[in-house]
C-alpha cells in the first residue's frame, strides 16, 4: 500500500487512508491557512472602518463582492478555495468513516460517494460564483 | 484488513498519552474531529447562502443583510474560534509528521488553546462595533 517510506512517525497507519490522500490532506490544510486568512480578511475586516464609520451599509453586499471579483486574483482565489476546502473537508470526512468498520469495508464505494458529492458541490459553488463574475 | 486503533493517532492523538500523563493528546484529537464536522457542516451552509445570488442581487443582499446581524456575528466567532484551533492544531500533527515536537506534543495542545483564545477574543473585540451597533 505504501508508495514511500513509511512517514515520520512510527505510530501511524496510512495503510487504511493511503499515502496519497494523507500527503494532500496536509497540502491541501497548509494552502488553506494562507487562502482563509485572505477570504476571512476581504470579506469581513477590510470594510469595517467604512461600516462603523457609516460610509458603507454592510461588509458584505452584492456589489462588494462583485467588485472584488472583478479582480482575476480573487477569482483565482476564490476557486481555489472551493476546491481546497472541498477536498480537505470530505478527505478528513473519509478519514473519521475509514475507522468505522461498516465503512471501512466498502472503502472503495464510499470514496467514489465522496468523490460524486466533492465534484457536484463544487459545481453548485461554482455556479453561484459565476454570477459574480459573468 | 483488520481496522487498528494505531488509526486512532492519525491526527496526532491518544498513543502518546502516557508520556505526557495527561488526555492533552485525547481532546486535541477530539477536537480536530469535532471542529472538522461542523466546519464540513458550516461549509455546505455557506455555499447555499451564497448561491442565493443566483435569485437575483437583492435576494443575495436580503439575506446577507440578515446573516449581519449582531446575532450573527456573535456566531461568527465561534465560527472563527473553529477554523483557528482546527488550523493551529493542524500545523501541530504537521510538525508531529515531520518529526517535531512529540515529546512536547501535551504542550503544544495547549500552546493551541492560548492561541485560539487570545485570536478569537482580539477578533471579537474588533467586532464589538458589529455586534453593538443600531
Amino acid at each position: 500500500m505504501r508508495h514511500m517510506a513509511a512517514p515520520l512517525t512510527d505510530n501511524r497507519d496510512t495503510g487504511v487512508v493511503g499515502f496519497w490522500p494523507w500527503f494532500y490532506q496536509r497540502i491541501s490544510g497548509v494552502l488553506l491557512i494562507f487562502l482563509l486568512v485572505v477570504h476571512i480578511w476581504m470579506g469581513h475586516f477590510s470594510g469595517l472602518r467604512a461600516v462603523i464609520d457609516g460610509r458603507q451599509e454592510e461588509l458584505v453586499l452584492y456589489s462588494i463582492v462583485q467588485q472584488r471579483l472583478a479582480h482575476g486574483l480573487f477569482i483565482f482565489v476564490d476557486f481555489s478555495l472551493l476546491a481546497l476546502v472541498i477536498y480537505h473537508g470530505l478527505n478528513g470526512m473519509r478519514n473519521i468513516f475509514l475507522e468505522w468498520p461498516p465503512a471501512a469495508n466498502r472503502a472503495k464505494a464510499m470514496t467514489l460517494g465522496l468523490w460524486v458529492l466533492g465534484v457536484v458541490t463544487f459545481a453548485y459553488g461554482a455556479w453561484a460564483l459565476l454570477a459574480f463574475i459573468l | 484488513m483488520a481496522l487498528s486503533f494505531k488509526a486512532l493517532s492519525l491526527h496526532g492523538g491518544a498513543s502518546l498519552d502516557r508520556n505526557a500523563g495527561t488526555r492533552a493528546g485525547w481532546w486535541a484529537w477530539f477536537l480536530q474531529r469535532l471542529t472538522g464536522v461542523a466546519l464540513v457542516g458550516y461549509l455546505f451552509l455557506h455555499i447555499l447562502v451564497i448561491s442565493t445570488v443566483q435569485a437575483g442581487q437583492d435576494a443575495f443582499d436580503s439575506v446577507l443583510i440578515v446573516l449581519q446581524k449582531p446575532f450573527f456575528v456573535v456566531l461568527d466567532l465561534f465560527l472563527i474560534a473553529a477554523v483557528v484551533y482546527h488550523a493551529l492544531n493542524g500545523v501541530r500533527v504537521l510538525l508531529f509528521d515531520l518529526g517535531i515536537g512529540l515529546k512536547q506534543q501535551a504542550g503544544l495542545f495547549w500552546v493551541c488553546m492560548v492561541l485560539t483564545t487570545i485570536l478569537t477574543l482580539v477578533v471579537g473585540y474588533f467586532s464589538l462595533p458589529l455586534i453593538f451597533r443600531n
